[in-house]
This record gives C-alpha cells, structure tokens and sequence, in this order.
C-alpha cells in the first residue's frame, strides 16, 4: 500500500476517525499490557540476558504505548485520563495479553505471535495515510526487530529442544493464535472503513503479511497458520477485540494506581 | 543446551576505534546479538559487534582470559 496524500485526524469523517480512534487505542493498550507481560520476566527468565532483554522489551513497549496515546490528543481524548483513570473492561488489548504468560514457552509464543501481531499492525498502519502514524510509528518498527530477532531464535531453540518444550511452546501459539488473528484482521465495518480510507490494509492483506513474517517459525512447531480460524466469538465492535478484559492487577499495574498520588502530569 | 562466551565490542562514533564494552552468555550467535544490543544499550553505539571468545586468537601472552580461553580453559 503506498499512501500518495497524508491525513490528519481533523481531515476525517466521524465514522473514520471514531475508528481510527478505535485502532489507536487498541495498538497503545497492547502496548501497555505487552510491556507489562515482559516485565513479570525481568527476574525467573532462562539467564540474566534473557532477564535484561525482556526488561529491555518492556521499556520499548511502555514507550512506544506513550506515543501511540499521546496520537488521541488529536480526537478530542486526554492521554493521562485514558492512561490514568479506566477499568479493565475499557482496555482494548490483544486478548492473549488478558493473562500473565504462564511459562518461558509462553513468553516465547507471546513475542512471536503477539508482539508478531502487534508489529504487523503497525506496519500497515505506518504505509497508511494517517500522517502521524507514518512519521513516528517507523522508529517503534526498527526497535521491534530486536524482539523479533529475540522470539525468533527462541522459537527456533525450543522447537529443536526436548519433546516439552516444544509441545509446550506449541500449545501456547495454539492458545494465543485464534483470538490474536481476530484483533490483527477484524471483519467488521471498522476495519472496512479504515481500509477505504487508506489508514490501514484491507484485514485479509493484514493477516496475509503476518502469515508471511511469522509462518515459517510456527511451521517448526507443526502449525500451519493458513489454517488457522480466527476466533471472533464475543466481538466486541466498540474495543476491536473479544469481550474479556486484561486481569485487575495487571491493569491496576497499567494505570500505576499505587503512585496515583504521586503523579504528576 | 550449552551457553558460551562471547564478547562485545563497539565504537560510538564513526571513525572511533572499536573498543570492548564486554560480554554475556548466549546459547547462540542470533541470541548473542540480541542480548548484547538490548545489554549495552546505555550509549548510543554507531556500531556493535560480538565475537564468541573461543574465537579470539592471544597473541602476545598467554595467560589472559582470552588466550586460556583458546586453548580450552573454560575461565
């Protein structure tokens, strides 16, 4: 997709940019929570390099869920009251981001399919029109290679390891993949609108890209991802994804409600 | 699954002289570059490059680090 004319969110009709309110905030709680998720790993990771890479991962995850909040202010939304002040019902994160990662095969099917996921998303959102998108998204992409690199030689390592722990990182990308698919293509009259609008890919380009990025790593665990349904059971058109919610804690975490009265914005 | 050594060195600028900012543990080369990117990332490095210890040759001595590390030493 090449986007000859760039928009600004006050270009757009309101459909268009409700929706692509919609998508922002959905990319920036995916953010959030991913960052969250790798830093439940700072300590109890495989070696300490693995520790200060996931520590590492998560600090570009809580930066990049900056960025992305911060693209609200120009739809009328006050960042600090979206980043600081909502319930976990509100949050329109990948649903396999709901759950802290159980195990390090876990983590591992989350940097592949879910950060994977993520990242795909955001290149197409980055081709777009959406002129911020295009001018800031580019610097979080060249910092996700590493994690891309990162999930990719752990996927590799734990295919070729003992039976468990490839069955174990096989069931984790099983878990992860229905619902993520749903969020990375949504059928549904947002994602249309946002893809006549040249904001974003039509979703079947959406998962074709992410088929063609993260299918050769999950055929080593015996997954074809072609094949893969997309779970949509529960879609709830207002988040962009199913009708479960991330875990209290983790949210409470999110909106940092333990230094609420320390924050300054 | 065995890990090895590897060191680390980088340059800031271009034209500086590549110097070793020092190592980590990988099972692999692919993992040695992301950890060593995501470890030393204090600085902002023009560039960076790991090199796995046991292939570093000693030359003018041979009880260092590296030199024992060439013969089969584990350190």
């Amino acid at each position: 997709m090449s986007a000859a004319t760039t928009v600004k969110a006050a270009d757009l009709s309101t459909e268009a940019r409700q929706g692509l309110q919609r998508a922002i905030q959905s990319l920036a709680d995916s953010k959030r929570l991913m960052g969250i998720r790798y830093s439940d790993w700072l300590l109890g990771a495989p070696s300490i390099e693995t520790g200060i890479a996931a520590s590492s991962m998560s600090q570009d995850e809580w930066g990049h869920a900056r960025l992305l909040y911060a693209m609200l202010k120009d739809f009328g939304v006050d960042p600090a009251v979206v980043e600081h002040d909502r319930p976990a019902d509100a949050y329109a994160s990948v649903d396999a981001l709901d759950q802290p990662f159980p195990d390090w095969a876990a983590v591992v099917a989350g940097i592949v399919v879910v950060d994977g996921a993520i990242s795909v998303a955001l290149e197409s959102f980055a081709q777009g029109t959406f002129d911020p998108a295009r001018t800031r998204v580019p610097k979080m992409l060249a910092e996700e290679e590493f994690h891309a690199d990162l999930g990719a030689a752990w996927c590799r390592r734990l295919a070729q390891g003992s039976g468990e722990a490839r069955e174990r990182l096989k069931a984790a990308c099983d878990a992860y993949l229905p619902t993520t698919l749903a969020w990375l293509a949504p059928a549904d009259d947002v994602a249309g609108l946002l893809s006549s609008e040249g904001i974003m890919e039509p979703s079947p380009e959406i998962r074709a890209r992410f088929e063609a990025t993260v299918g050769p790593l999950l055929e080593l665990v015996g997954i074809d991802v072609g094949s893969v349904k997309a779970d949509r059971s529960g879609w709830d058109a207002a988040r962009g994804r199913g009708k479960g919610a991330p875990d209290d804690e983790s949210v409470a975490r999110a909106r940092g409600d333990l230094n609420r009265t320390l924050l300054v914005e | 699954m065995n890990e090895q050594i590897y060191d680390v060195f980088a340059r800031k600028n271009r034209g500086d002289a590549l110097r070793h900012i020092g190592y980590l543990d990988a099972l692999d080369d692919e993992l040695a570059r992301v950890y060593a990117w995501k470890t030393y990332d204090e600085e902002k490095w023009f560039e960076m490059c790991v090199v796995p210890r046991r292939a570093i040759i000693g030359v003018n001595r041979d009880d260092g680090p590296w030199a024992r590390q060439a013969r089969g030493v584990q350190p």
